[in-house]
Formats: C-alpha cells, sequence, structure tokens
C-alpha cells in the first residue's frame, strides 16, 4: 500500500535527530520500523517527517557503564541483542528473548528501542525491563535524563516520552552473583504474541532477599508488591512460591476478548508469576 | 508534506545501481514497479506472510515493512538471483522441486529467500530451527512438511544437518 506524503531524514548523531524532531511538530522516530509502516499504512498516524534512528553510531552500541549497567542502545535489533557476548554474558534472559520474538524477518529489524517505545501491552520487553528495574536513558532539546521502566509505561501506546524526546539507551543493572532472572509465557503459537506473561528478578542464597515481580499483558507492566513481599525471608520451595503467587494479580487489569476472558488471562498470570520465580530461583 | 525524494545506492543481486525513490516508497514496491523483479511477492502488506521476503545485506527482511531509501548503501537479494534466466535452478530451488515443496507458488519466493538466509547463517540446522527459521513465512497450500524436508534435504548435502 502507497504510505501517505511524507518527508523522510536520516540524521547521523542523535543532537541532529534531537534537533529534527524539535524543528517539527509532527515529526515521529522510525527504528525498525515493523510497527510503525504498518501504522503508516493503516493511516493511524500521520507524520510529516519520519526520523530515521535505525542507523545511528550511538543508538547502535552496546557497552558497560561505569557503574557495571549494561547500556543497550535503542536501535539495536533482536537479532543483534541475541547474538552480543555482551548481552550473552551479562543478561542471558535479554538475550534470549532476542532470539524468541515473533520471526527471523521481524528480528531482522525490530529494535529494543522500538519495543519499549511501542508499549504494546503484549509486547516482549515492557515486562522484563520493569522486572530488572531497567533504566531508560532519554534524549531531548533539554539534554538527557534517565527514567526507571517502572514508571516509563503510563497506558496502552502511552509511555513518560516528551514530544520531541527520543530513547537513547536501556540501561541494566549488572546482576549480582546471588541475584537470577525468570521470564514466562503464555503464548498463542511459538515465539508468537502473548495472554500473559510474567517476569522475576529475584536474590537467593538459599533464602529469598529480594524480589521483582512484574505481570504483562495488561494495559502496562505492572509490579506485584505483594507477592515480592511474601517471597522476602522464605526458603525457595515450590509451596512457598505458589503461597505468594496466589497474591499476584494486583493491578493487572487485563482486557477481556474473544481470545480470553480477563479471569482467564489473570489466572494464567498467577501461573506465569509462579513460574518465572521458581525459574529465577533453580540453581543453576 | 512534499514527499521527499533520495538519491540510493545499492547492489541488486550483485550489480550495483542508482534510483531516486520517494521517501515514503516502500522497498516492495521499489523491487516490483521500479526494478520490474516481480519474483517478490505481495500477499498481506503487513508483515505477517513473509511473501515479499528478500535478503538485505545477508539477513531476510520483509520488504513491505522497510522503506526503498533504507536499503541504501546495502545488497539486496532477490529470489531472481536464485539462478539466472536458462541456468539450471541452483541446489535449494532443485529441493523445492524434488519434494513437492510448492503447489500455487505464491509464497515460494518468500520461503527461498528465507530458507536461503538461514542456510548461509547456520553452522548447524536442526529440524527445530528449520520450522523455527520459516516461522515468518506462511503457506496456505503445501501443510510446510515438505518445505521443511527441501530444506533439510540442503542442509545435509550442505553439511549443516
Ligand atoms: C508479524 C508481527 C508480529 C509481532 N509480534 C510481536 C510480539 O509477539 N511481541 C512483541 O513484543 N512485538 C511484536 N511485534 C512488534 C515488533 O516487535 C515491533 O518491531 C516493535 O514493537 C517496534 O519496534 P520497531 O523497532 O519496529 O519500531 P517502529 O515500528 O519503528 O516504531 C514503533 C514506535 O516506537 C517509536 N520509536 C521507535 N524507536 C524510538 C526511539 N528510539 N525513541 C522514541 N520513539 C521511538 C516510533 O515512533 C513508533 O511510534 C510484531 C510485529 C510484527 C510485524
Ligand atoms: S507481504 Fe510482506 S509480509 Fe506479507
Ligand atoms: S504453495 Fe501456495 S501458498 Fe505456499
Amino acid at each position: 500500500m502507497l504510505l501517505p506524503s511524507l518527508a523522510y531524514e536520516r540524521p547521523e548523531t542523535v543532537e541532529e535527530a534531537v534537533a529534527l524532531l524539535r524543528a517539527t511538530r509532527n515529526a515521529r522516530v522510525l527504528a525498525g520500523g515493523q510497527t510503525l509502516l504498518n501504522a503508516l499504512k493503516l493511516r493511524i498516524v500521520h507524520p510529516d517527517v519520519l526520523v530515521d534512528v535505525s542507523r545511528i553510531p550511538s543508538l547502535r552500541e552496546i557497552a558497560h557503564e561505569p557503574d557495571g549497567a549494561l547500556r543497550i542502545g535503542a536501535a539495536v535489533t533482536y537479532d543483534e541483542l541475541a547474538a552480543s557476548p555482551l548481552v550473552r554474558a551479562a543478561h542471558p534472559v535479554t538475550a534470549a528473548m532476542g532470539s524468541r520474538l515473533v520471526d527471523r524477518q521481524v528480528r531482522a529489524r525490530g529494535t529494543i528501542g522500538g519495543n519499549v517505545c511501542l508499549a504494546d501491552p503484549t509486547s516482549n520487553f515492557p515486562p522484563l525491563l520493569v522486572a530488572l528495574g531497567a533504566r531508560l536513558r532519554v534524549r531531548g532539546a533539554r539534554g538527557a535524563r534517565e527514567t526507571d521502566a517502572d514508571g516509563f509505561f503510563l497506558a496502552p501506546y502511552m509511555t513518560a516520552l516528551a514530544p520531541g524526546e527520543l530513547l537513547d539507551s536501556v540501561l541494566l543493572p549488572a546482576l549480582a552473583a546471588d541475584q537470577r532472572v525468570g521470564y514466562e509465557t503464555l503464548q498463542v503459537g511459538t515465539d508468537s504474541w502473548a495472554l500473559a506473561r510474567a517476569s522475576a528478578l529475584v536474590r537467593c542464597n538459599g533464602t529469598i532477599r529480594e524480589a521483582r515481580v512484574a505481570l504483562g499483558c495488561g494495559p502496562v507492566p505492572v509490579r506485584q508488591r505483594a507477592m515480592e513481599r511474601a517471597l522476602v525471608g522464605r526458603a525457595p520451595t515450590a509451596a512457598a512460591i505458589a503461597a505468594a503467587a496466589a497474591l499476584a494479580g494486583e493491578g493487572f487489569d487485563p482486557p477481556g476478548d474473544v481470545h480470553a476472558s480477563a479471569a482467564y488471562r489473570t489466572k494464567m498470570a498467577i501461573v506465569m508469576a509462579r513460574r518465572a520465580v521458581r525459574a529465577a530461583t533453580e540453581e543453576s | 508534506m512534499p514527499d521527499s525524494v533520495h538519491a540510493i545506492e545499492l547492489t541488486v543481486n550483485g550489480e550495483p545501481h542508482e534510483a531516486v525513490v520517494p521517501g515514503r516508497q516502500l522497498l516492495v514496491h521499489f523491487i516490483r514497479d521500479t526494478l520490474g523483479l516481480r519474483g517478490t511477492h505481495i500477499g498481506c502488506d503487513s508483515g505477517n506472510c513473509g511473501a515479499c521476503t528478500v535478503i538485505v545485506d545477508g539477513k531476510a527482511v520483509k520488504s513491505c515493512m522497510q522503506l526503498a531509501v533504507q536499503a541504501d548503501g546495502r545488497a539486496l537479494e532477490t529470489v531472481e538471483g536464485l539462478s539466472g534466466p536458462g541456468e539450471e535452478p541452483n541446489d535449494l530451488q532443485a529441493a523445492f522441486t524434488r519434494h513437492h515443496a510448492l503447489q500455487c507458488g505464491y509464497c515460494t519466493p518468500g520461503m527461498l529467500m528465507s530458507a536461503t538466509a538461514l542456510l548461509e547463517q547456520a553452522e548447524e540446522l536442526s529440524l527445530d530451527e528449520i520450522r523455527r527459521g520459516l516461522k515468518g513465512n506462511i503457506c496456505r497450500c503445501t501443510g510446510y512438511v515438505n518445505i521443511v524436508r527441501a530444506v533439510e534435504d540442503v542442509a545435509a548435502r550442505r553439511g549443516l544437518a
């Protein structure tokens, strides 16, 4: 289908991209295009200018920050994430996610930044980033700012990015030796979209010291504080984890539709939360 | 806002090309209408079916899901590049014939390009990896079994199985 009339720009630096976003009221960032091009075809969005950030070198970098966090440029594609030795070593669950999304063609183009900024309720990365305590580095006319992933997702397809801002990178805090990550999904098919997702970051040395659990596939990813509190201080037994998971579902508020009722999605989210914590506490 | 236009340079099946494209032109339209290479098909036009799959810089991508201008500086391979007119089909094309991996043929160019990239990128290819690797390509006729067999056959012949 023919796209609406528009101007295409390919800035070479983040500064140039920010200037372009500022110069045109109705400009939009183009990353992997694996959602945006469909939105353009369907006339859901009407930008005058597309600012293609997919080749900006600094947005394509993966590197460690001085504090040990792993910085992943917003324009890193899923397959690059999966192949990166740095990501595989420091955040294996994140790397695995890059190799299990959609299909090879979409993985070759889709970006972590696009996935986050789209804020589709069913997207893979938002619940993971909330569980990991990721920070998002944002660039705008007034410089750089950082914001927590928990708090970035305001509503379906709505984020804390202000007009004229772009996502520069995702910062994943280093995992301590006793911290592990779990991620579980009830998928409709292999590597497919989902009815319920849960991710957990657990610190455990025989006893659970700290836990962050987030559910996905509701309007926005949500932390499960009651479940987290119930886990702390317990030995990671199947019974203790199941008892804590029974408290999950807080603020989840999933839709009910032709694919599944809201009640079913909530039940399945609880199962995913339990499995995610088990995965994060199993001895490897 | 008027359309922008862009001078691009790329290689198409190994041959250098220069073109001037509107910013809003999809790569698949550039391939079919500007280059006249009609082997690349349009099925869903929404990133779901894979009929439009081509290879850009060694990776299979859906050409309805990127802009022509984004292929600037890249190496583009289409199904026409697998074997030229009057040439014998290449090993993958021959395997598709041998295993009856096509019926109506609509999905075939996309399947061939996905499988080409898959075979070229892998050092080893299990049955599961072949199935998963072709997930982005929908076939409404064959039931996939013969397509997977054809790719397995080539993987074995190339020492990847
Ligand atoms: C067939 C199909 C199935 C899919 N299934 C899934 C799935 O199961 N799970 C899943 O998670 N995703 C799925 N997706 C979506 C895919 O992962 C998208 O590619 C992704 O969500 C958006 O990333 P992108 O890089 O393509 O972004 P684009 O499409 O380029 O952009 C998406 C949005 O984010 C904005 N944006 C992008 N980058 C930035 C930035 N750096 N700063 C500010 N704004 C930015 C754009 O302006 C746009 O509004 C699917 C896509 C397809 C085609
Ligand atoms: S036509 Fe491009 S994926 Fe279907
Ligand atoms: S052979 Fe007809 S769609 Fe695949």
